[in-house]
């Protein structure tokens, strides 16, 4: 078994080409995403049932279907349909990135407002009633009590989500998109070298998601300064 | 609608090596979550070691390229581990259902290693002593008190994993094998019907995801049932 | 304890079942990509059908062989003869040079051109009288290519310039220049107008360039692949597509699909 070093160190360069793209996707389908489960999770609880129950059956769909299913059809399957291609969504969707964008959005949305649920049902009921009897409304209750104590309690899984945002984004490859990864399968179909490419691609998702870990790890510290251990 | 006639049987048979798949991936998830989880709650310091190793690579390392690298580099590293018993061994292979059920189950596992791990930690250590002071020997403690105490603690989080893992069976097209998205693409060949065919495989998914939540379900109740409050 | 018991000897059944090989004469396993009608693709039955299909169930039947179908992505498909996860590759696959270099082919069974296919009318002028392009007038224009193809090639260096967009299959080509991702492709003309040009989604498009068909990178023609080293199976595949040829029956293959032979 030959392992041709030269070729890691002449594909490592090309591939960390694609790593600005990976970084497109990653943070702004995390922005959105994050805005989009915020938004999920007000609709949730928000005690309605005309707004909790389609909610609830969104966040069934994306979690219960696999993101590569869903990238497709959104990128293949949508256009099939005559009122998409002439919408007023037309130009996003044209563009691989959009789709790309659009799919990790949605998906990770749905997760992120069971999460940030999660946070929420932790904050101790104590807490909003004695907000409630300081005369607070209920969003500022909300905003000023809640919110900052849910942050804390879900971003342990706000970070494991973070990571897998980030390792979602290695499907955009699939939609024509040069990414980290599409650039490592396309190093692979020219060099017929799969075994060197990928390990090296590897290494360097490896520590990217170190690097989240590390930073989230940072903020959890911070945030729990108050906290008696 | 009428496209997806005649492709019927074969989304059936996808369906199938999606069912086939998860159980094997399934059994080896579990062995791989028990045994990461005890070596790192072991004294061992290379055991943890390992198992540190272990959940850091399959925990940071996308899916799709952990599939494609055991694809791949399955047969050359399984050859090269071979030739070191048998020198004149030219090749050893791994079948794609192989090597995707192993990539999904050292993926999946991982994370299982994680939740046993604390599912572990949560069992009650009077129950330990008092099994140790009745006499009964380690492995029994482990099989008989250990992992039904620690299963029930496991079963919300490791649902989740069994979500994540008939979700991961998706990718494994990708490899070449022909599970439901394998064949709707094969199906848009012929019928250019792509919204259809893929909507499809994610209704197929669906279904998978709600069998196997309803499954977890009433596991944990059947988990629970001894700490029911009873009337 | 039980339920799990009985779940893990369910799936060492399975796991048992899935190794159990017949016994065969000789078993080649063929690679293909199994999404190219029409060459080789699953039909509406589930049966692999096309004619490199064809030609490879024929040459099997002459050499003596059982085959075995193993269908792999086409960006894939000669790392995964590499890796010995079939023994030959009948996938319409251009004898080229750069492919000699890591593997052997046979004989030729098929002719390998690459043809542009983009909307009608788009007035643009790709190519002088003299066959050769003009990178200039590629300007501004999305090329959409399939991964690891002769044509793929030919673009990277014959138009270094050109936007290239690359799919991992052939499906998505057609796909997205419907849907004006892109503004033309570069694919096997045989199979553009069968599959796209003469049905309803391809009725804006036509071919925009004459054939090209460079040694350098479209090859000698499509011949079947297989690992280096194995000179004996290839001179029997040889002998068997020369009777093809002979006999007639590639002809009959081609008609099948073509209005013309295609070897």
């Amino acid at each position: 078994m030959s392992f041709d070093i030269a070729l890691i160190i002449d594909s490592i360069p090309k591939m960390l080409m694609g790593i600005g793209l990976t970084f497109q996707l990653l943070f702004l389908s995390l922005a959105l995403g994050t805005a989009l489960g915020v938004m999920l999770l007000i609709l949730r609880i928000s005690g309605r049932w005309y707004l909790s129950w389609p909610t609830m059956i969104y966040i069934y769909i994306f979690r219960g279907t696999p993101i590569l299913v869903q990238i497709f059809i959104i990128y293949y399957g949508l256009p099939q349909l005559e009122f998409v291609r002439d919408g007023i969504f037309w130009p996003i969707l044209r563009e691989p990135f959009g789709c790309a964008i659009v799919a990790l959005t949605l998906n990770t949305g749905a997760y992120l407002s069971e999460i940030f649920r999660g946070g929420v049902l932790g904050v101790d009921r104590g807490l909003k009633e004695a907000g409630s009897a300081l005369g607070l409304s209920v969003t500022d209750r909300f905003i000023y009590i809640t919110a900052p104590i849910a942050i804390r309690l879900c971003l342990p899984a706000y970070s494991n989500d973070v990571v897998s945002l980030m390792k979602s984004t290695a499907l955009a490859s699939t939609i024509t998109l040069l990414d980290m990864m599409g650039i490592a399968r396309t190093i692979v179909a020219e060099t017929y070298a799969p075994y060197e490419v990928f390990i090296s691609v590897m290494v360097i998702y490896l520590i990217i998601t170190w690097a989240i870990q590390r930073t989230f790890g940072w903020i959890e510290k911070r945030m729990s300064r108050h906290v008696r251990q | 609608m009428e496209a997806i006639t005649g492709w019927w049987d074969d989304f059936f048979w996808g369906s199938l090596v999606v069912v086939e798949l998860f159980f094997v991936a399934l059994f080896l998830t579990i062995l791989f979550g028990l045994i990461g989880a005890g070596s790192k709650l072991s004294g061992n310091k290379t055991a943890k070691a390992i198992a540190n190793g272990y959940t850091i690579i399959f925990r940071g390392t996308p899916e799709i390229l952990v599939l494609l690298l055991f694809y791949f580099g399955s047969a050359i590293t399984m050859t090269a581990i071979a030739q070191i018993f048998d020198p004149t061994i030219k090749f050893v292979d791994i079948p794609p259902f192989w090597a995707g059920s192993l990539a999904i189950a050292l993926i999946i596992g991982s994370y299982a290693t994680e939740t046993f791990r604390g599912a572990f930690l949560g069992v009650d250590p009077g129950q330990i002593e008092a099994s140790r002071a009745l006499g009964v020997s380690n492995l029994q403690t482990f099989i008989y008190v250990r992992i039904p105490a620690m299963w029930r603690l496991a079963l919300p989080p490791f649902g989740n994993h069994m979500l994540s893992l008939i979700k991961d069976t998706a990718l494994v097209a990708i490899i070449g094998l022909e599970e439901t998205l394998f064949v709707a693409e094969q199906a848009i060949g012929t019928t250019g019907k792509p919204f259809t065919m893929y909507i499809l495989v994610g209704a197929i998914y669906l279904g998978f995801s709600t069998i196997i939540t309803l499954s977890v379900m009433r596991l944990e109740k059947y988990a629970n049932k001894h700490l029911e409050v009873t009337r | 304890m039980k339920k799990l018991l009985t779940l893990s000897i369910a799936a060492v059944a399975v796991v048992v079942t899935g190794f159990v090989q017949p016994a065969a004469a000789e078993t080649l396993r063929v690679g293909m990509e199994c999404t190219y009608a029409p060459f080789n693709f699953r039909n509406a039955d589930g049966d692999l059908d096309g004619y490199d299909v064809d030609v490879a169930r024929a040459v099997g039947g002459l050499i003596g062989a059982d085959l075995e179908f193993v269908c792999q992505k086409w960006d894939g498909m000669i790392p995964a003869l590499l890796a010995n996860k079939f023994d030959i590759v009948v996938a319409s696959m251009s004898i080229t040079d750069k492919r000699l270099e890591k593997m052997d082919f046979s004989d030729t069974y098929r002719i390998s051109v690459g043809r542009l296919v983009g909307k009608k009318n788009a007035g643009w002028k790709l190519f002088d009288s003299a066959d050769k392009p003009i990178p200039a007038n590629f300007k501004g224009l999305k090329v959409g290519l399939e991964r690891a193809t002769t044509y793929s090639d030919w673009f990277e260096n014959e138009l270094p310039g050109a936007e290239v967009v690359l799919y991992d299959s052939n499906e998505a080509l057609y796909l997205d220049l419907v849907n004006g991702r892109t503004d033309m492709i570069m694919t096997n003309p045989m199979k553009a107008h069968l599959r796209f040009l003469s049905k309803e989604d391809g009725a804006g498009f036509e071919f925009v360039s004459p054939q090209v068909d460079e040694r350098k990178y479209f090859g000698i023609g499509v011949g079947i692949g297989l690992r280096q080293g194995n000179d004996a199976l290839k001179a029997r595949m040889n002998k068997a597509l020369k009777t093809l040829t002979d006999d007639g029956w590639l002809e009959s293959y081609a008609l099948k699909y073509f209005p013309f032979a295609i070897h």
